[in-house]
């Protein structure tokens, strides 16, 4: 009988606050880059290789594809980074009430976007 | 306006459904949604959804508003209203028994679990145990908790594990215990609280406080057993 009840759990018709979408997002950002890790991994595999191949990858490290997907791993890494401190920051007891939890999202989004853009300047420029 | 509840009738509607209503708002003053649902009920008896105070104490009519949990008697309609719609669901997470009505064991169940009562093993006082002001202080902010479920059912962690996260109403009052000069089992308590899910399934997410009728934050009661836990050499 207790089964057959259903269950409202529908994740679009729920109202997610700023630090909801911050916190689900540092989750998100950890998976994605355990799975860029991995092809980092495997870059770095093939450069062991010899004299040649190191050289290809070099030369492939600069295509518009690669250099993308490195950008798009360190901002990332800055945004799971930034979220990260936040977290420990809170556990210092900083940044508890709501107003607080709020302004500390708005910054998280902030730092990590402009971290981001510097990312994209030292890659590309 | 048009109001949409969540409607699904044991042994009638096999799947929960929205059911839409057409609503006239009075010009002249402001609603709550407690009174939207009244009106709505006079006209059609078979929506079912709990009250009991319609003032923010007997904690009854938590449910989802528009996306946010809150209290239907608390929650003016214009501040909940958006783009003329005012869609009304159970507490995310639990069972539905009936359209608004959800089975609020497993809250209860998590709320038995951090022994909600004063335990002292120290003689009984000829009258009552005495607390400093500066203590009583410490729980304010603690104690205000009705119970409602609106915190719990707004948190991740509790959607995803149930049985195992406590849920920031249960662990907002094993806190109220915790920090209360008269309790001496604190070493106990914390020893019941001390594994990965009981309270660490807490990611700070704030949906808590977000939620809370009654402006009370569990994400930094949380974050004081978490302290506790690791003073106490967890």
């Amino acid at each position: 009988m207790k089964d057959a009840r259903p269950v409202f759990l529908d994740l679009l018709a729920i109202r997610l606050p700023l630090p909801a979408a911050v916190s689900i997002l540092h989750r998100v950002s950890g998976v994605l880059l355990f799975l860029a890790s991995l092809y980092l991994l495997i870059l770095l595999a093939s450069s062991f290789g010899n004299e040649t191949e190191f050289d290809q990858l070099k030369w492939d490290l600069g295509s518009p594809i690669h250099s993308t997907i490195l950008w798009a791993t360190l901002s990332l890494l800055s945004y799971h980074f930034v979220a990260g401190v936040r977290h420990l920051l809170m556990d210092l007891h900083i940044g508890e009430s709501l107003k607080a939890g709020r302004i500390g999202s708005v910054l998280v989004l902030i730092v990590s976007l402009v971290l981001s853009v510097l990312c994209g300047v030292w890659i590309w420029l | 306006m048009q109001v949409s509840i969540y409607r699904y009738i044991p042994g009638k509607d096999t799947e929960p459904r929205m059911q839409h209503y057409d609503y006239v708002l009075p010009d002249d003053r402001d609603l709550m949604v407690l009174e939207v649902l009244e009106d709505l009920k006079a006209k059609d008896p078979s929506i079912g959804y709990r009250r009991s105070c319609r003032e923010g104490v007997c904690g009854s009519d938590g449910m989802s508003i528009n996306g946010r949990n809150g209290l239907a008697c608390k929650t003016p309609v214009s501040e909940a209203i958006s783009r003329d719609k005012l869609m009304l669901r159970p507490l995310p997470g639990l069972p539905v028994i009936r359209d608004l009505i959800v089975d609020m064991s497993q809250f209860y169940r998590q709320y038995e679990r951090v022994d909600p009562f004063l335990k002292n093993d120290t003689a009984k006082p000829a009258q009552e145990r005495l607390q400093s002001q500066e203590d009583r202080k410490k729980l304010d902010g603690l104690y205000e908790c009705i119970l409602c479920a609106c915190c719990t059912t707004s948190c991740p962690s509790f959607w995803w594990n149930p049985d195992k996260f406590l849920g920031p109403a249960a662990l907002l009052q094993s806190y109220r215990f915790l920090a209360d000069s008269r309790d001496t089992a604190t070493e106990e308590r914390l020893s019941k609280l001390d594994d990965p899910f009981s309270v660490f399934r807490c990611r700070g997410v704030m949906n808590c406080v977000n939620a809370c009728p009654k402006d009370l934050n569990p994400t930094k009661a949380i974050n004081e057993i978490r302290t506790l836990l690791v003073k106490n050499g967890t």
